[in-house]
């Protein structure tokens, strides 16, 4: 490399390579902050909206007191069950607004039965009227299930190590393993999915707490011409075994739970960038001093006030981008490791796209580059006019 | 027209009410390709007027032209100019980067000189030879001896083919072998190249040498 302002403003910060480095890991570990905390609460954000959106149901229709239990199974990947009266399919099929009605029965394997699979989310859906799993069932094999045949979600068939496996047991009974669903984003990915004609079969032969007639959750479709708001409200006042959550409400109870930690994350950024910026201008308000003596000797041997600036803001640059890069990988880094250790995020299923990460990347670079900028300002506009050293004393 | 023309320049510090005359109304032509030497004694003001010809200190009054043009009335980046292309200042202390090596501080001028980088890595070699420290190409400053690091700051002078050398107390540390080297292959310079030659110095015997000899007393100047 031919030598340059930029060799020699490296040159400048590997000469109190001390002094960088505390600078770098203090943008670092600013950035690292903004970059984990943006993907949290991205990752949170868009995966329940993705989640919803893929649910394909304008209303759902849960058992009383519910609500909050059917959004963690649909949109989370957690394993709940909860029970209301089948009966109560033909009654909401009747209200005015209503299209069409499917359901679901949700199952937890139980743990310690002989040869089950310990704790798996097991769907019983009914494939006469389904419109949730058919789109992903018909891509994954192209027809429906039969009696003793399961389908893993995404997750499942790695979590359950299903990937050399032909068959599997739930409940006592032998279950073929006939596919593997793609990614929906949604918690069916966490689910096994079986008929629901199994049902009475797994009832008398394993101890499950459901009973005959029983189902977990009504998906709706709303005739065109309805408010979905209105429809849902007519179901919770002619049923009132039951709630309705609209699909645009969905996931709002695990977003405002979400809130608190974004405003944590929000002051801590905060404060941290105001640190960083404080710690910045210190820093470069003692380059800038010590350097008086060596910056006029550069104006007296031809240096131009553009010049002393272009020297600085390379070396103010330099350090934004490490600490920035430092701290975007420690972010990412963390928020990849990090989701396995929090329930939360690893119960919100959706992995943010590289773009997304790319973006949240990028937004760290600004910020951690622009607190450097911002820092140093004062002491290069100091700086740069300063006059040239007449050579008369040795200061 | 002369090369270096001066009319009243003045040099005026003020300590605490206390005024100062480092450089009192002085006139002065220089043609291109002299030599001239200016004596005098410590704060007779040689420094102070050789900082004003060499465009880093504005003077109280009078004016300074550059091949006729004047150069305290340009703007701060024209003026860095001149300083950048006309001038090859040799300073009386120690002028030297210290985080830079012996030649990265030779290529140090060429960077703010826009037509002086072709060949520069070269010409520094070449330069660093030229005073005996070809040897030292990668040393630090600090790793140099103070005679080494004059002649470093000597041979940067010359990086950027200036029109003028301006060179205050040059051979300072340096002892009468290495001295009598160092002031022949400025000599040689100046004769061959056409380049002006303004040297400050104590020493009478490097004095004799000019083809034009100035004594300082107390600002104002005596031609000998
Ligand atoms: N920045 C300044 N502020 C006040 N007075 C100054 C300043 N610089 C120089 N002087 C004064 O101006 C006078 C001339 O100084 P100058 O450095 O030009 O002398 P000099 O002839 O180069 O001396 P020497 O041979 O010791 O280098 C001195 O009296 C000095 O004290
Ligand atoms: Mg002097």
């Amino acid at each position: 490399m031919s030598f340059s302002l930029f060799s020699v403003a490296l040159k400048n910060l590997k000469r109190k390579s001390f002094r960088t480095g505390i600078l770098i890991l203090s943008i670092g570990l600013l950035v690292s902050i903004l970059v984990f905390g943006s993907s949290f609460i991205l990752s949170v954000n868009v995966s329940i909206k993705r989640a919803s959106e893929r649910l394909g149901a304008d209303l759902l229709v849960v058992p009383v007191g519910a609500a909050d239990f059917a959004e963690e199974v649909l949109l989370e990947t957690k394993a709940k069950t909860f029970y209301m009266d089948k009966s109560i399919i033909e009654r909401v099929k009747n209200i005015e607004g209503i299209e069409k009605v499917t359901y679901q029965t949700y199952l937890t394997t139980i743990f310690g039965l002989c040869c089950d699979i310990p704790a798996a989310k097991v769907v019983a859906f009914n494939q006469d009227t389904d419109f949730i799993v058919k789109p992903w069932l018909k891509k994954a094999i192209g027809r429906k299930l039969k009696k003793n045949e399961a389908i893993a979600g995404y997750e499942a068939y790695e979590n359950f190590d299903l990937l050399d496996v032909e068959r599997s047991v739930l409940f006592n009974i032998e279950f073929d393993i006939v596919g593997v669903l793609e990614k929906t984003g949604t918690g069916l990915d966490n689910a096994l999915l079986i008929s629901d004609e199994n049902m009475d079969e797994i009832i008398s032969r394993s101890g499950v707490t459901v009973k005959p007639n029983q189902i977990s959750l009504i998906f709706t479709k709303v005739k065109e011409g309805y408010d979905p708001y209105e429809v849902g409200r007519r179901v919770e006042n002619e049923i009132i075994e039951v709630d309705v959550i609209a699909r645009s409400d969905m996931g709002k109870n695990i977003i405002s739970t979400l809130k608190d930690i974004n405003n944590v994350f929000l002051i801590t950024i905060i404060l941290a960038s105001l640190l960083s910026t404080f710690l910045a201008w210190t820093i470069f308000s003692a380059i800038v001093n010590e350097r008086f003596r060596e910056v006029g000797i550069m104006k007296a041997i031809g240096a131009k006030g553009s010049h002393i600036v272009t020297m600085f803001i390379i070396e103010v640059f330099v350090l934004g981008l490490l600490g920035s890069l430092v701290g975007i990988v420690l972010g990412t880094y963390m928020s990849l490791t990090l989701s396995k250790i929090f329930t939360l995020l690893r119960d919100v299923s959706a992995t943010l796209t590289l773009l997304e990460r790319v973006e949240i990347g990028l937004f760290g670079l600004l910020v951690g580059t622009g607190i450097c900028v911002v820092g140093a300002l004062s002491s290069i506009i100091r700086i740069k006019g300063l006059e040239p050293l007449t050579a008369l004393k040795e200061v | 027209m002369s090369q270096i023309e001066l009319y009243s320049v003045s040099k005026i510090y003020t300590l605490e009410d206390i005024e100062i005359r480092a450089v009192e109304e002085v006139s002065l032509k220089i043609e291109k390709g002299e030599f001239i030497s200016i004596v005098g004694h410590s704060g007779s003001g040689k420094t102070t007027l050789l900082s004003i010809i060499g465009g880093i200190l504005h003077p109280t009054s009078g004016t300074v032209l550059f091949e006729g043009t004047d150069i305290y009335s340009l703007n701060e980046d024209s003026l860095s100019e001149y300083r950048a292309e006309k001038i090859g200042y040799i300073f009386q202390f120690a002028s030297l980067l210290p985080v830079l090596t012996a030649k990265e501080n030779l290529l140090l001028p060429t960077i703010f000189s826009k037509d002086k980088r072709a060949n520069s890595e070269k010409k520094a070699e070449e330069y660093l030879d030229m005073v005996g420290l070809k040897e030292k190409i990668n040393a630090y400053p600090s790793q140099l001896s103070g005679g080494q690091q004059r002649r470093i700051a000597i041979a940067r002078a010359l990086m950027n083919d200036p029109e003028v050398i301006l060179a205050d107390e040059p051979t300072g540390d340096l002892d009468e072998e290495t001295e009598a080297e160092v002031m022949d292959f400025l000599k040689r310079i100046n004769r061959e190249r056409g380049i002006t030659f303004i040297l400050v110095t104590h020493s009478s015997e490097l004095a004799k040498d000019a083809t034009r000899r100035i004594r300082m007393t107390q600002g104002k100047i005596i031609e000998m």
